[in-house]
């Protein structure tokens, strides 16, 4: 058995399960050391106003980072969440493929699927071809249309990749500042994204050689280090796309604007 | 213990003792964050310096945290970063970070993940308290608002006594009326810096034709000013002290004119304290104003003379109160002008959470009040001598949007942004009369 066959048919039970008790994990600690408290009455506010002043609430971190840190909303923001790592594992077409083989309800997202690489995409918008594929679902035929030029696997994971990069760069600047926030979970957590989307990219492109030893290795090593990711989701920063991001600008509305009327 | 002292057993007890109360929210602080350090970009003091960003502030009480509560970080706390303070400068180093902070919100709104690291840092202070670091006067005023010692010193009295005469001159008070339907709750420190604002609010309240009183005797230094030292204790005796006062008059209103921390903890947070449910609603005399406009029943006086609003973080972004003072102010001057970062994310005076409370200055001015002289050691002093320049600092950016404002008056409510702004915008010789919103209400009276 070699590292694909592990990754693909031995090890996703593990994975899920160290997943699942982890989210248990962490969930639990919440429900366990709530109790009723005794609080004020709310502040009457229009509905009206507390529904956009909750759109608000998620939209003002952005709105800041954007005015006042410009290279954190383009490295950290547009590179690496907005057209990076979030489109790239929800949509990318190889994921949908495999998220549907796991979870057949997932297929649904297929219209949406981001072909592969710029070949791809490039053929679909100007030869006007599908490219010949034995599946029953063809990669590039998606919503996007002229879109793919941008909206690839490659340029997506390039986007990604540089994203991940200034946010290394910019920890090792404060290590360097000596700010007492960098610990060595950020460079871990960092480098295994990294690790995950370069493994990625050389597995799609057959590279660094196009034997079938080597692809295999390395889609295996791209498979296993992002089944560690989801086994460390719940231990780890990676939490905060899961829960602790809704979780806290929910507070943060409910605490300000729902219950202090803080419009 | 003193400010000088060090004992790692002290700072153990401490530690434990800090992380015995988790909430589900104090519990996503903690442990949420990933560093992104967005935060810092509100913050009045990173302009201090990085380190002085919220990020790095909150990351002691992490420290504590991950080393007591998590199990990995205790098999390796080197890995974690869960560790203690290990030497008197290392803990003299948190104490810096922690009260280089207002606790004025705005990193909190700022996060992306809704992480309040101004909460985080007062429990920081708390954690300090317990190790015996409390600035000075800070733990003075503490210590005399608790037993009660404040409203026997004779400068003390002396204030309050010359603020309830010129009251009386006023408005006909009954003091501590049992039955009154409005509680006026002043505290000794608007006494202390905003002496008018007490005679203004009996002026308002007495031509709003309510039924109300006030206390004869002041009944905390500003309510409970533990809070801003993280002593819980403290906060539990002085709330419920003031809070027994309150049952006993009966009010169905309990009105503020300090739209500082004193109006936010009597509305917010004194029902978890106290933990009943109390049968009074808080609120501040601007409530009743915008109340009076409304119905008509309050008309003032017009001027042209161009003033602003600073919002108090308590009031505003806490409070809920950002464009009700707009609403009055407006019906007074026909030239008033908003703050450039009016609203939400209005951008604190620099000095709130005791920080103007504790510089050299201040000490001064209340060394004379009290008539007791206050003694700091060498290394305390070196302390508050750079929070003092550092305050000045964190300052700059709304000393500057008044001066972009044009205004002549800068009308507030805190009896803390007034402290402070009084300071700043001397330091910045930017000429602008500070007045409080009852004062410029009282005023416009017709």
């Amino acid at each position: 058995m070699d590292l694909l066959d592990l990754a693909i048919y031995v090890l996703p039970p593990y994975v899920v399960a160290t997943l699942a008790f982890g989210v248990a994990y962490r969930l639990s600690r919440y429900l366990f050391l709530w109790k009723r408290g005794y609080s004020a009455p709310r502040r009457a506010r229009p509905i009206g106003k507390l529904l956009v002043g909750l759109v608000v609430t998620f939209l003002d971190p952005l709105v800041q980072a954007a005015k006042k840190r410009k290279s954190d909303f383009v490295g950290g923001l547009i590179a690496l969440h907005i057209l990076g790592v979030i489109p790239l594992i929800f949509l990318l077409s190889q994921h949908v493929a495999m998220f549907s083989y796991w979870i057949p309800l997932y297929s649904l997202l297929k219209p949406f699927a981001i072909p592969s690489s710029i070949t791809s995409a490039s053929q679909y918008f100007f030869a006007n071809v599908l490219p010949a594929s034995e599946m029953g679902w063809v990669f590039t035929n998606s919503v996007w249309g002229p879109l793919t030029l941008i909206l690839n696997g490659d340029l997506l994971a390039i986007l990604a990749i540089i994203g991940v990069s200034y946010k290394l760069g910019d920890k090792l600047v404060r290590l360097y500042h000596r700010l007492r926030h960098v610990r060595a979970g950020d460079f871990f957590d960092l480098a295994l994204l990294l690790s995950i989307l370069v493994t990625g990219f050389l597995a799609t492109h057959h590279l660094p050689s196009p034997d079938v030893t080597t692809y295999r290795f390395m889609l295996g090593l791209h498979i296993l280090l992002a089944e560690l990711l989801v086994a460390l989701l719940p231990f780890t920063k990676f939490w905060h796309f899961v829960f602790g991001y809704w979780y806290g600008k929910l507070h943060e509305w409910y605490e300000l604007k729902f219950n202090r009327g803080s419009l | 213990m003193s400010w000088e002292g060090y004992n790692y057993e002290d700072v153990r007890r401490a530690a434990e003792e800090t992380t015995s109360h988790l909430t589900p929210v104090s519990l996503h602080f903690l442990e949420n964050c990933v560093s992104c350090a967005l935060c810092e970009v509100n913050c009045p003091y990173t302009p201090v310096g990085e380190e002085y960003g919220p990020v790095s502030k909150a990351e002691p009480l992490r420290n504590i945290y991950r080393g007591k509560v998590n199990i990995l970080p205790r098999l390796f706390p080197w890995l974690f970063g869960a560790k203690l303070p290990k030497t008197k400068e290392e803990l003299d180093k948190w104490v810096d970070l922690a009260y280089h902070c207002t606790n004025c919100g705005l990193c909190y709104i700022t996060c992306p993940f809704g992480i309040h690291s101004g909460e985080m840092i007062k429990t920081l202070r708390g954690f300090l308290a317990k190790t015996g670091r409390i600035p000075s006067l800070l733990k003075l005023m503490v210590d005399a608002e608790t037993s009660g010692m404040f409203a026997e010193n004779p400068g003390f009295r002396g204030l309050w006594e010359d603020v309830i005469r010129k009251t009386l001159e006023v408005a006909n008070v009954e003091f501590d009326r049992k039955g009154a339907k409005y509680l006026y709750m002043p505290s000794l420190a608007e006494a202390m810096i905003t002496p008018g604002a007490i005679p203004a609010t009996a002026r308002i309240l007495s031509k709003l034709g309510l039924n109300w009183t006030m206390p004869r005797n002041p009944l905390s230094i500003r309510a409970p000013i533990g809070s801003l030292a993280g002593d819980d204790e403290s906060v539990r005796v002085v709330a419920k002290r003031i809070y027994d006062y309150i049952k006993s008059i009966g009010a169905e209103y309990v009105v503020f004119s300090d739209g500082g921390y004193p109006y936010t903890f009597f509305r917010f947070d004194l029902p978890r304290i106290v933990g009943e449910e109390p049968s009074f609603k808080v609120v501040h005399v601007v409530e009743l104003l915008v109340d009076a406009l409304r119905e008509g029943k309050v008309k003032f006086k017009q001027t042209q003379e161009r003033i602003t609003w600073h919002s108090p973080c308590k009031m505003g972004r806490f409070g809920g109160l950002i464009e009700e003072p707009v609403e009055v102010l407006s019906s007074i001057s026909q030239n008033f002008v908003k703050l450039k970062s009016h609203g939400l994310f209005s951008k604190c005076c620099g000095g709130g959470g005791s920080i103007a409370c504790i510089v050299p200055p201040t000490q001064e001015f209340m060394e004379k009040v009290m008539g007791i002289p206050l003694k700091v050691s060498e290394n305390e002093k070196a302390f508050l001598d750079k929070l003092y320049r550092d305050m000045l600092i964190a300052g700059r950016e709304k000393v500057q949007e008044i001066k972009e404002s044009g205004a002549s008056t800068v009308v507030t409510a805190c009896i803390g942004c007034i402290h402070t702004l009084g300071f700043t915008t001397r330091a910045y010789d930017v000429k602008v009369t500070l007045k409080t919103l009852a004062e410029v209400v009282a005023e416009a009276l017709d």
